[in-house]
């Protein structure tokens, strides 16, 4: 266990490293985007005006409140104050609305498309891809091929094609929304099925995608396993086989975690496809407009939360691995 | 351990499934019930009442306050009471404040040149069709004194603001008062035009122009715009949000104002981050004779909020919308073809009323661009029917049909100059021939022999430029781009990003590589053509930073600001005539920058499978109801209007 810890201050210690340069970075970098956010505000402002005085005072005005004039250290430690008391100012793009506002209100949603989808992909990806590995024969070759396809697919195509199919075609499907377009969320019956009535569509259209990679990985580990000599030194030993496929399934998932980790990590990025293509309320979409309109606080507070989650997530990830191969350990021991 | 992890993984699943059907009613902004004493609507038991009214503290709330028929439980908008529109709201509403235009709330606030007025209501209301000012919360009509130097109107003594009390002059003088202390840009743009705006007695109002040395108004049209393009905010509102914000006068402008008062026929029923729905204020004054004499005909007014364009039309063709401001390119397809039951303005092209010219402009800083020859050539040779049949799909009437000039093609603006004058000087484009001959007579040629002419020993190379995205532009510039290439000068597209692309282009001098790019020009209104018209051409904008007005590629010609400034003061129509037909004649000659297509002010496509009686060419109103949406200006009259289709 003294290894153990070791290991477990190493990591630690790099967290804490690896998050104060992607804070300062997650700061820096929406700042050093070409164009002017205040620009954009005032040319929506100025629209009717038929001075240029008025259009500079009120230029002025916003760019003193959003401390855009001052000197980029000063708003870098503005920056570090806010986040501290847990606020990250206000949206340039969604005036005056707090960030933290908007993403309260969006990333509900997108955890709610974006976990379970991750996860149902991963298990079911994986037990594919396992089952095909140990059991070969026909059921591994129709379903590599068709992983293959699957997970080469797009996002954008899977979701369309979708969205064609099922929606505009068949109308099985709504085309838009998280919920009825003609209903207001109350707790009712009838609202909870409009919601997972509208969940179903953007919801496969990331399982599918995911299962087909995940199975390809996890197939590809799973055969490397099976073949490893420990597998046929057990088998000499004797030990059973649920008791091998055990092992094997231990050892070819380390990989597939660490996807699993990233994904999760990143599934605020991951779900603008989606959420574009069906309308779907979220962070997604929230940052892909914060980028284009330079909203560098809703940028910096919503890559901050990825960051974050990347970096936690790894983190965590890293610890577990500690617990389940003890090589690690055993090296840190040394 | 592999157990263990699909054990832990299916209830993370399930509770996320949970958790996503929860979820709506945990958002900050989405408490469906407006008035803050009555039962929340996630109680199924609760009665149903729901108050449209936002009570403020002072007043009870009206005892015959309206029911909604929204039944709690399943609460669903019904079909036959909701008007459903696209293209206005694109993200979650921020805030209703007024005072702010910062503010997103699309539907409700929009102080413009044909205001939205379904909400905040403003003394006079723009018709773009007939040019005319009609009174709203004004009695009676818009009459300058003999001076010339101000307007005095009368409050209607039907006017009421949602909590019943009257509206009354000290509410609008209060309004300006604010936009002045606070420094609103309604306040800055109005400033240098209007001297003081006061209230006489409760029900009348004297607005005194700013006047030049001359004693006359430095701008009358701009004082008379504001009459019909700047909201009337309740007084004792203010005052509440004036006690709120105490010293931190930046919160004027930022606070929610969820409270806030209005005057108009709706008030906000919902806001998330999918939607908002206004609902019908049962009590609204303007069912009084003096006015409408009934109320609209949809009880809610309900905007989903896509994520663009194409999420919007698919809603609109399966029925979800039923009113479109949104650029539906081939929409005869839909009626033609999909045989359903989508209609436009006019059933032909260019199925709207174009308002605005989106222009290319010209640097004229850039070697080449300097002369008149090049510039000229360059427009001559676009093929502008192709950027109108392509980039508009034929939502635009063509320069055969609207001879180019600075006038949009409403019949108000087109008899504002002396077509046969400037005949002469007008283009419908192609004119590959005509473009050609211009640049030889001009010593424009290629010396060289490598198919590109040459100006002073130079190549003659630009890039023409627009923001990326912006879909239509952008295959109005490979056009441009085209007709180059006819003509023997190398033109090649750029399309930066929208942040970067206003950034360069509003701040002189531009950044090098900015040859000929696109910018709006202004839609109807009050002091059109001449706002236009100064945006275009007054050098009081060229070479100028901060410039979000026009003129944005630097031309400069005393002849003709001096045509410009003196429209404003003049009375003979006659005389105003000969100064726009003159300055058409500048513009066609000089060509400092040119349009490329007529834009309706907004889209307006409709849906009528649930409602009908839209606005639509010879629907026998009178005036005639402009296609805005059925918010904007005197389009408001349209909800009147409204019939269901199977009632």
């Amino acid at each position: 266990m003294k290894g153990y810890w070791k290991y477990f201050r190493k990591k630690l210690l790099w967290l804490l490293i690896t998050t104060i340069f992607a804070f300062v970075l997650n700061f820096l970098l929406p700042t050093l985007m070409p164009g002017d956010p205040v620009a954009g505000i005032v040319s929506r402002l100025a629209q009717g005006m038929s001075t240029s005085t008025g259009v500079k005072e009120i230029y002025e005005n916003y760019a003193e409140q959003f401390g855009i004039n001052k000197p980029i250290i000063e708003q870098f430690f503005i920056y570090v104050r806010n986040v501290f008391r847990g606020e990250f100012g206000v949206s340039f793009t969604q005036y005056p609305r707090p960030v933290s506002d908007i993403i309260k209100s969006a990333v509900t949603w997108t955890i709610a498309l974006q976990l379970p989808a991750i996860i149902v992909g991963w298990i079911l990806g994986n037990t594919l891809g396992a089952v095909a590995a140990y059991r070969k024969g026909p059921f591994d070759k129709a379903l590599l091929p068709l992983s293959i396809l699957i997970s080469n697919f797009p996002a954008f195509g899977m979701a369309v094609i979708l969205l064609v199919i099922f929606a505009v075609r068949l109308r099985w499907f709504p085309t838009s929304g998280g919920y009825g377009f003609d209903m207001i969320p109350t707790l009712s019956w009838g609202f909870v099925a409009s919601v997972l009535h509208h969940y179903v569509l953007p919801f496969l259209s990331i399982v599918l995608i995911t299962i087909g990679g995940q199975a390809i990985g996890m197939r590809s580990m799973a055969i490397y396993e099976l073949n490893a000599d420990y597998v046929k030194y057990s088998r000499f030993m004797g030990i059973k086989d649920n008791q091998i496929v055990k092992y094997v399934f231990r050892n070819a998932m380390l990989p597939q975690l660490t996807g699993l980790a990233l994904s999760i990590g990143t599934m605020v990025g991951g779900s603008i496809v989606a959420e574009t293509i069906f309308s779907y309320p979220g962070l997604g979409t929230t940052i892909l407009s914060a980028i284009k309109g330079q909203d560098y606080p809703l940028v910096s507070a919503v890559t901050l939360i990825i960051t974050i989650m990347v970096l936690i997530v790894n983190f965590l990830v890293e610890v577990f691995y500690g617990f389940v191969d003890p090589r690690i350990r055993a090296t840190q021991a040394e | 351990m592999k157990r263990t992890m699909i054990v832990l993984s299916i209830v993370i699943v399930l509770s996320m499934i949970l958790g996503a059907c929860v979820q709506p009613t945990a958002a900050p902004t989405a408490a469906p019930v407006v008035e803050p004493t009555a039962a929340p609507v996630v109680e199924p038991t609760a009665a149903p009442v729901v108050e449209p009214t936002v009570a403020p503290t002072e007043a009870p709330a009206p005892t015959e306050a309206p029911v909604a028929e929204v039944k709690a439980g399943d609460t669903v908008l019904p079909r036959k009471e909701t008007l459903y529109f696209n293209g206005q709201q694109w993200g979650s509403v921020v805030g209703w404040n007024p005072y702010s235009s910062s503010n997103n709330n699309a539907m409700a606030i929009a102080a413009q040149d044909s205001a939205r007025v379904i909400m905040f209501e403003t003394p006079y209301i723009y018709n773009m069709m007939d040019g005319k000012q009609y009174p709203l919360l004004a009695d009676g009509d818009l009459v300058w004194n003999d001076a010339g130097t101000e307007i005095t109107f009368k409050i209607k003594a039907a006017a009421k603001w949602n909590d019943g009390t009257p509206v009354t002059a000290d509410d609008v003088a209060y309004t300006w008062a604010s936009h002045i202390k606070y420094n609103t840009q309604f306040g800055a743009a109005g400033k240098p035009y209007i001297e003081n705006i006061e209230a006489v007695d409760p029900a009348t109002v004297v607005v005194k122009a700013k006047l030049g040395d001359d004693g006359k108004p430095v701008n009358s049209m701009i004082v008379q715009a504001y009459l019909s393009s700047n909201y009337v905010i309740q007084k004792a509102w203010t005052e509440t949000l004036e006690a709120r914000i105490g010293a931190e006068t930046e919160k004027f402008l930022t606070d929610p104002a969820e409270d806030v008062a209005y005057s108009g026929p709706y008030g906000k029923f919902f806001a998330d981050d999918s939607k908002v729905v206004y609902i019908r204020n049962d009590n609204y004054w303007g069912q009084d004779a003096s006015m409408w004499g009934k109320l609209p005909a949809p009880k809610y007014l309900a905007h989903i909020i896509y994520k663009d364009n194409a999420a919007g039309t698919t809603a609109l063709q399966a029925g979800e919308v039923d009113v479109s401001q949104q650029f539906n390119s081939n929409v005869q397809d839909f009626w033609l073809k999909d045989n359903l039951p989508i209609s436009t303005y006019l059933p032909e092209p260019p199925y709207g009323i174009g308002a605005s010219l989106p222009t290319a402009f010209f640097n004229l800083a850039v070697p080449g661009l300097d002369q008149v020859a090049v510039r000229k050539a360059i427009a001559l040779a676009v093929d502008y029917d192709t950027i109108i049949a392509n980039a508009m799909t034929n939502q635009s009437a063509t320069f055969t049909q609207v001879p180019r000039s600075l006038m949009n093609p409403t019949p108000g603006e087109q008899a504002l100059y002396d077509h046969e004058a400037v005949k002469d000087l007008q283009w419908a484009g192609n004119d590959i021939e005509g473009a050609k001959k211009l640049l030889d007579d001009a010593g424009i040629v290629d010396t060289n022999g490598d198919g590109n002419r040459e100006y002073n020993g130079k190549e003659l190379a630009f890039q023409a430029l627009c923001p990326n995205g912006w879909s239509d532009w952008q295959a109005a510039m490979e056009v441009v781009a085209a007709a180059g290439a006819k003509i023997g000068i190398n033109i090649t597209t750029n399309f930066p990003e929208w942040a970067v692309y206003q950034t360069v282009v509003t701040n002189w001098p531009l950044q090098e590589g900015y040859d000929i790019f696109m910018m709006w020009s202004d839609g109807a209104g009050p002091t059109q053509p001449w706002s236009r018209t100064q945006h275009l051409m007054h050098s009081m904008f060229a070479e100028t930073t901060n410039n979000w007005n026009g003129n944005y590629g630097g031309y400069k010609n005393p002849a003709a600001d001096a045509l410009i400034d003196e429209i404003p003061t003049i009375d003979d129509p006659e005389k105003i005539k000969a100064n726009y037909t003159e300055l058409v004649k500048i513009y066609l000659t000089d060509v400092p920058s040119f349009t490329l297509m007529y834009r309706p002010q907004s889209f307006h496509t409709v849906n009528e499978s649930v409602w009908t009686n839209f606005p639509h060419e010879g629907d026998g109103t009178d005036p005639a109801v402009p296609p805005l949406d059925l918010t904007d200006g005197y389009s408001i009259a349209g909800l009147y209007n409204l019939t269901l289709v199977n009632p």
